[in-house]
């Protein structure tokens, strides 16, 4: 099993959910987050009211997958968030040892 | 544990007969009626228990808190009190162990303490739900003697000094409202401790107790009163007994997955525009707020006395003047006060004069506390009669991840959030300061604030809804046109801010200009900011996160430059309307379908920027699509004698710019200004003024020659700057050296660096410099061609292949020495 995490663009959210419905992911878990990478922060102005923003706005995407089927979401993540601008954000990949459903008690693939 | 055998007898029929009870109604109606006869059933079974123990003289066993007062919900917890004169200490353990032992393995929520009378009044004196708990006490069984003592000792140190018991139980009820928050509104309250719940009916019992007789004979309650009170009880112990059913367990807290059913079990059934569940939240809400308000009059009363009510002028201007001067004074108005008030007669339906609308506006300028007063308006039905439209959003609650309040409760939380930020002297975010400050019309953005989710009366579309019932209610208040436009405005667009922030393209500049078209002006853009804001946090802790106000920030930003610079104001979407239905009807023999597809391709630059005319003279360069090389060209005679206008439509390619500079110089046309834009299909639409370079007259054999020469660069098939230099040698340099600067300005807009590039003029400098910025990987989208004798001075608005400014410094640098290396011309030898 895999844990597929992806941080992309805020208004990339619903291509990336629409296009990971359409690969078979039943469910992910989002979270907004901050960061940075090569895209730096920045200043910006507001009637002379000037404010740095250190860091970027962006959302995580999580989703739990089985191997065979990691491929397929990271291509569909990284087609759907892509702008072809900077901070289109990362996509990366880790093994899971296990997974629990809480509710039934499933374990491992089952669970998923 | 004890088996059903070894179980006594009273305690089997005991639970038999709670089985009976619970069975003999449905679940939504064990209301205080089942509560009673469930206590009734327990005290036939503890007296049963303690009278088999046959206890010494000395010992008593009383019932305490609401087990006490006869009320027991399905799992409530069955309190117990032995008291005993301490003659044997033994004895009574183990007769506190043959009660509690089997109510315990019968699994009943028993608690219990032992005490002397002596040590229940030293336990009184010391915690506040001790003194409650044994002032609803009720001897059960046993010797009357020690609880008599007992209750004496508690009873004579609360009636010693009542006033002191209420500020406790008042200060207590603030501690629990702090806690558990209100059921008069949170959609996930605490029914028994929350503030309006259970334990706030209590309140006025112990009260009661205090001074030795019932409040009305007090005169600190109305009958009225008593009986909202009542019903409020009723209600809300049915509503918990029905969710200790259905849970199977105690525990007040009512949360949304258990709504549904206890709704079904209470009779609530789906209506048009309040879903059952809704309806129970409703009287929930409703029902808590009657608790509210009388008790907090109750004690008021009782607290502050009759000494400062108030003359209030008996009509609605003067009460709400009344409420206004209380809340600038930052006091609440005193109960004897609100009591003249109930008594001045109010129509159903308020007439705003202007004399009730000033005091109305006067009410709202008060700051937190005016809000407060709202909530009083609110609870004495006042608030109904001056906004009918209040009605439909009142106790309403809202179903989504981010709201945990009553809808009413809300816009009164967001007008309180945009006082407090309007008269925050040095607030944290520095641009709430500037919002601030570009407001002229308060008045216009709190009721804004009071009106926003006027709408979400419980279907979809809440904010086209909300803006006609805003236009209405601010129409009949009779307001300045600004003011109501302003307010207007904010209802119909309190969301646009934050839903394009978090969910569009903030690097998209037609995005941008919309949001500045739908604004329109810096006031109403810094109104929307301080409502997104207000709006937010009266939503709920999470909802202005740092996430969120990042975003919204950026685009506050852009919106304002585009504003500042006049690039678009209030009237550029009804003027691309107007615009798109004129080139319709300029283009009669289109297929319309054909021409909406166009209109959608095309950047709304260009839509807004170029005359009509232009526009449908391009269109057929447009349409149908060109294939891959192919390079389409019109010219028609420009404004000024001389100048032609050229359009030129390519599949856009990098450098695209730059082959037809130098295709233009190769056929002797100088470029006056440039236009580049660009459709969501990726065609280039490059329109360019330009002018003969030797004779004012353009044959045909330039045009076709550019064509040509255009073409051949495009299939590579030619080398534009070999010939250019072909070209260029046959012309001498200029005889002054002409310095070159180039400048790179990041701040003239939001979405393009400007480079400026002054240099000597010569054929082909802007083949050079586009051919430059190709070089390096910028997109020119707008270039503007000074000439000025022998020097041209260029403006450039370009991005990075990536979309964006530059501002990578290496980059820069190396622009700026290319540019120079191949603009710098040395003079003329010998001059």
């Amino acid at each position: 099993m895999k844990l597929v995490v992806a941080v992309v663009k805020p208004h990339r959210l619903d291509e990336v959910k629409e296009a990971l419905r359409g690969v078979g992911v039943n469910g992910l878990t989002t979270s907004d987050v901050e960061g940075f990478g090569r895209q730096r922060g920045h200043t910006e102005v507001y009637r002379g009211a000037e404010y740095q923003v250190d860091f970027v706005p962006k959302v995580k995407v999580e989703v739990l997958c089985e191997d065979d089927e990691t491929q397929g979401i990271v291509d569909a993540i990284a087609k759907a968030a892509r702008t072809g601008k900077i901070g289109d954000g990362k996509i990366w990949v880790t093994s899971v040892e296990q997974v629990v459903r809480i509710r039934t008690g499933e374990m491992g693939p089952d669970a998923l | 544990m004890a088996t059903t055998a070894e179980r006594p007898a009273p305690v089997s029929r005991l639970l038999e007969e709670l089985g009976a009870l619970e069975r003999a109604y449905s679940a939504g109606h064990h209301g205080r009626w089942s509560a009673a006869r469930r206590a009734e059933l327990v005290d036939a079974c503890l007296i049963e228990l303690f009278e088999s123990a046959d206890p010494h003289g000395g010992v008593a066993l009383v019932a305490l808190g609401g087990y006490g007062r006869g009320r027991l919900s399905p799992w409530s917890d069955v309190d117990l009190l032995i008291v005993h004169d301490a003659a044997d200490p033994d004895g009574v353990s183990a007769l506190a162990e043959r009660i509690l032992y089997p109510l315990w393995d019968a699994g009943l929520r028993v608690g219990h303490g032992v005490r002397t009378p002596e040590e229940c009044e030293a336990l009184a004196a010391e915690r506040l739900d001790a003194r409650t708990a044994m002032l609803d006490g009720r001897a059960l069984a046993g010797d009357a003697l020690p609880w008599t003592d007992a209750m004496a000792r508690v009873a004579g140190t609360v009636r010693a000094d009542p006033r002191a018991f209420a500020e406790a139980l008042r200060e207590d009820a603030e501690r629990r409202r702090d806690r558990h928050g209100s059921v008069s509104w949170l959609l996930e309250p605490e029914l028994k401790e929350g503030a309006g719940g259970l334990r706030d009916v209590q309140l006025l019992g112990w009260l009661a107790a205090a001074l030795g007789g019932p409040l009305e004979e007090h005169g600190l309650l109305r009958a009225a009163e008593r009986e909202a009170v009542d019903e409020a009880d009723e209600f809300l112990e049915r509503t918990r007994s029905a969710l200790h059913l259905a849970t199977g367990r105690p525990g007040d807290h009512i949360v949304l997955e258990q709504q549904p059913q206890i709704a079904r079990d209470l009779g609530f059934v789906d209506e048009p525009d309040l879903r059952a569940v809704d309806g129970l939240m409703r009287s929930v809400f409703e029902h808590a707020r009657h608790v509210e308000h009388v008790t907090r009059s109750v004690f008021d009363r009782y607290l502050r006395g009759a000494a400062d009510a108030l003359e209030v002028e008996p009509t609605t201007e003067g009460v709400l003047r009344a409420f206004a001067a209380f809340a600038r004074a930052g006091e609440v108005m005193p109960a004897a006060t609100l009591d003249r008030i109930a008594a001045v007669p109010q129509p159903d339906e308020i007439e705003w004069t202007p004399g009730v609308r000033d005091a109305f506006l006067d009410l709202l300028a008060a700051g937190t506390e005016g809000v407060r007063a709202l909530e009083t308006l609110d609870a004495i039905g006042l608030l109904a009669r001056l906004l009918p439209a209040w009605r439909a959003v009142r106790c309403r609650p809202q179903r989504d991840p981010y709201h945990r309040s009553a809808v009413d409760v809300h816009l009164l939380g967001a007008l309180g959030n945009v006082s407090r930020l309007l008269d925050d002297s040095s607030p944290a975010d520095p641009l709430v300061a500037e919002a601030v400050a570009a407001i002229r019309d308060p008045d216009g953005l709190r009721l804004g604030a009071l009106l926003h989710d006027i709408g979400k009366t419980g279907s979809p579309g809440h904010v086209a809804r909300g803006a006609a019932v805003a236009t209405k209610v601010l129409g009949a208040m009779g307001l300045p046109e600004p003011t109501r436009e302003l307010a207007r405005f904010l209802v119909a667009e309190h969301l646009l801010l934050s839903d394009t922030a978090t969910r569009r393209d903030l690097e998209d500049q037609d995005l941008v200009h919309d949001v500045a078209a739908r604004v329109g002006d810096p006031e109403r853009l810094a109104a929307l900011y301080l409502l997104t804001i207000a709006d937010a946090e009266a939503t709920g802790p999470l909802a202005w996160t740092p996430w969120r106000a990042t975003l919204v920030r950026e685009l506050l930003a852009k919106v304002e430059h585009v504003l500042e610079r006049g690039e678009v104001g209030a009237d550029t979407a009804a003027r691309l309307t107007q615009r798109a239905d004129a080139i319709r009807s300029a283009l009669p023999s289109q297929p319309p379908e054909e021409v909406d597809r166009f209109l959608l391709r095309m950047p709304r630059s260009y839509l807004l920027g170029l005359p009509v005319e232009r526009i449908t003279e391009q269109y057929p360069l447009l349409t149908p699509r060109l294939a891959a090389h192919e390079v389409r060209t019109h010219a028609v005679a420009g404004r000024r004698p001389g100048t032609h206008l050229l359009t030129v439509v390519a599949e856009d390619r990098p450098g695209l710019l730059s082959l037809i500079a130098g295709a233009l110089a190769l056929a002797g046309l100088s470029i006056l200004t440039a236009q580049v834009f660009t459709t969501d299909d990726g065609v280039a639409v490059d329109v360019f003024e330009v002018e003969g370079a030797f004779e004012e007259e353009v044959a045909d054999r330039r045009w076709r020659e550019f064509r040509g020469t255009l073409r051949k660069a495009i299939e590579g098939r030619a080398s534009l700057p070999y010939r250019v230099e072909q070209k260029r040698a046959h012309y001498p340099r200029p005889r002054h050296r002409v310095p070159v600067h180039v400048e790179v300005d990041n701040e003239a807009s939001d979405f393009f660096t400007v480079i400026e590039v002054g240099a000597a003029d010569r054929i082909g400098v802007l083949f050079d410099i586009t051919r430059t910025f190709a070089e390096l990987r910028l997109d020119v989208h707008l270039a503007k061609v000074a000439t000025f004798g022998a020097r041209v001075v260029d403006a450039f608005y370009v991005r990075d292949d990536l979309g964006l400014k530059v501002d990578d410094e290496e980059r820069i640098a190396e622009l700026e020495r290319a540019l120079r290396a191949r603009l710098e011309i040395p003079a003329e030898p010998g001059t």
